[in-house]
């Protein structure tokens, strides 16, 4: 890849072009170690979608009013009214779906193929911020069409904030910009949604793979052990990986715009602050931790909760520090593997159960009620069939 | 100059001198934006709500209103009014006055209360906090105890 013949004499007569052009060919030709396939895609995967997110964010900008009087319908206006508006607010809703599966996949990757030990610390532990600011994102986004279910999933989820120890009230009251969720909050959560994150994940992304770049990519041989391979045996960047993206990125267009025209994000009824719908759930993402809370009761209960849930994450973001055994191929590292196995099958599971929660579901022909903590009840076939919500 | 760089007491002093200074003049610079981030209170304290059609409302019958932007039922009761704060105390969806159970219903995580809001079952950690009711004429009105 090289810039036109005509740009280049111009910059050269003009600047010392070497060091930037040893960068970029240095870049571009680099050899990846020869075992990089498509699992290891899923990077570049959340990358473009990030990109998709600006792009597409930027152009809802133009139309969106972030005010409780006409933000929903200003969404509905630019589903409705502006060429092409739909199409914009499907891929990002999307893509915001999309973006935490990739960085999930991403991450189950590199965990169980041990690349997040020495030298890559630093490189997982931005991961895992890069994650979790992603969930920020998409929970800062889901408020702004200013609908009932996002007016009442952000009631739900910052009163959750006020359970934290010690500064819980403190922090409810500053996210929300005052006792209750009002445009206050809908200003607030704006300003962290399209200005704030968006350059603080730009940051870390560029950290990030700055780190990828200055340590390549692991290998799966033993910390400190690894063989040096020959120049002539490691699989170039470009072409043999960047024809991979290319790949993922036509694919990933394809998903998103079919997800777009057969199952559309709803605009709902628009935020009525004296009014609270049945069956208020936050995005799927936050389920685990949802449910979670659920299980802990009583005088300390919502402390422990916090606790429960915060633990997960404490442990992700310091695993490289707290597994330090040099082993990287999965089946050496029974215990790392199982933990992670566990964290999983745990996380879907409460998903699940979040999920189903309160609701009414058809099995094998049968159809039970499940409680709020989950747990199923045989309802009688003659029974009405209960209100599961509408969406 | 060369003889003071090098004298480390000279020096350490130094840095610790304008690692202070910074650290005051990022304080100045800090503490007001961290204010301005702080929410401005709004409405007055002893605010008073009138409750519209309150003597339209049967004995069951309840009104929703907001008293300093919180929703607050106002229950008809046999004797008179009564008022409850409608959020439930568990995460902070809004109870529904179930006029025929007498009962105060949360449709989020199913809290239920009885009508003078204390829990009867569920997840919410603690009763309903009630609202001074005022009757004056025909009139009623609300407001935070
Ligand atoms: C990087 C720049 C971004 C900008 C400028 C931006 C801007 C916006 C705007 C203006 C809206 C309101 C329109 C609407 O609700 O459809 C919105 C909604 C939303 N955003 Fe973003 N966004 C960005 C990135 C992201 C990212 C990275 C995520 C998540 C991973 C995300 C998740 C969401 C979600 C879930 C919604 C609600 C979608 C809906 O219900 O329509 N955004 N965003
Ligand atoms: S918010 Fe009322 S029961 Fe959970």
């Amino acid at each position: 890849m090289n810039a036109p013949g005509w740009m280049q004499r111009y910059l050269n007569s003009r600047y010392n072009m070497e060091v930037a052009n040893t960068f970029v060919d240095k870049q571009m030709h680099k050899r990846l170690p020869p075992h990089t396939g498509w699992l290891h895609i899923f990077g570049s995967l959340s990358l473009l979608l990030f990109i998709s997110q600006t792009i597409t964010g930027i152009l809802l900008l133009i139309y969106y009013r972030p005010t409780p009087d006409e933000a929903h319908e200003s969404i509905k206006y630019i589903t409705t009214q502006a060429h092409f508006g739909w199409l914009y607010r499907q891929v990002h809703a999307w893509g915001a779906t999309l973006m935490i599966l990739g960085l999930t996949l991403h991450m189950i990757r590199t965990y169980f193929m041990g690349s997040y030990k020495k030298p890559r610390e630093l490189t997982w532990i931005t991961g895992v911020m890069i994650f979790v600011l992603t969930t920020v994102f998409g929970f800062t986004g889901y408020l702004l069409p200013w609908n009932q279910i996002a007016f009442w999933a952000t009631t739900v989820g910052t009163e959750s904030a006020a359970k934290v120890p010690y500064i819980g009230g403190w922090l409810q009251y500053s996210l929300r910009g005052g006792d209750a969720v009002t445009g206050e909050t809908l200003s607030r959560f704006f300003v962290v949604h399209v200005i704030i994150l968006p350059w603080v994940l730009t940051g870390l992304i560029a950290v990030h793979l700055f780190l990828m770049r200055a340590t390549n990519l692991a290998t799966m041989e033993r910390v400190g052990e690894e063989k040096k391979t020959p120049e002539e045996c490691g699989i170039p960047f470009f072409p043999v990986h960047v024809a991979k993206e290319g790949v993922i990125a036509v694919l990933l267009i394809a998903v998103l715009v079919t997800l777009s025209v057969l199952s559309p994000w709803e605009i709902g009824l628009p935020a009525d602050p004296l009014n609270t719908p049945p069956h208020i759930k936050p995005e799927w993402y936050f389920l685990p931790s949802y449910q979670l809370l659920k299980y802990f009761q009583g005088p300390y209960g919502a402390f422990m909760g916090i606790i429960a849930c915060s633990v997960p994450f404490g442990l992700l973001l310091l695993w490289p520090m707290l597994d330090r055994g040099k082993e990287r191929h999965p089946r050496k590292r029974p215990l790392a593997v199982g933990l992670g196995l566990i964290g999983l099958i745990g996380a879907l599971s409460l998903g699940y159960l979040g999920h189903v929660s309160g609701l009414e579901k058809s099995y094998f022909g049968a159809r039970y009620h499940f409680s709020e903590k989950g747990w199923p009840t045989r309802v009688a076939d003659d029974a009405p069939p209960a209100d599961n919500g509408g969406h | 100059m060369k003889e003071q760089s090098t004298d480390p007491t000279r020096r350490g002093f130094l840095d610790v001198f304008i690692g202070i200074c910074s650290a005051i003049m990022g304080a100045f610079v800090a503490i007001p934006g961290l204010m301005y981030l702080w929410p401005a209170a709004k409405g007055g304290a002893g605010e008073e709500v009138e409750v519209k059609g309150a003597k339209n409302l049967s004995a069951g019958e309840s009104n929703i209103l907001q008293v300093k932007g919180k929703a607050v039922l106002v229950v008809r009761t046999n004797s008179g009014f009564e008022a409850y704060s409608a959020i439930c105390p568990h995460l902070g969806c809004l109870v529904k006055w179930e006029g025929v159970k007498r009962e105060f219903l949360c449709p989020c995580h199913a809290a239920v209360f009885d009508s003078k809001g204390q829990v009867l079952s569920g997840p919410s950690p603690g009763p309903l906090s009630p609202y001074k009711v005022k009757e004056v004429g025909e009139k009623v009105f609300v407001s935070a105890v």
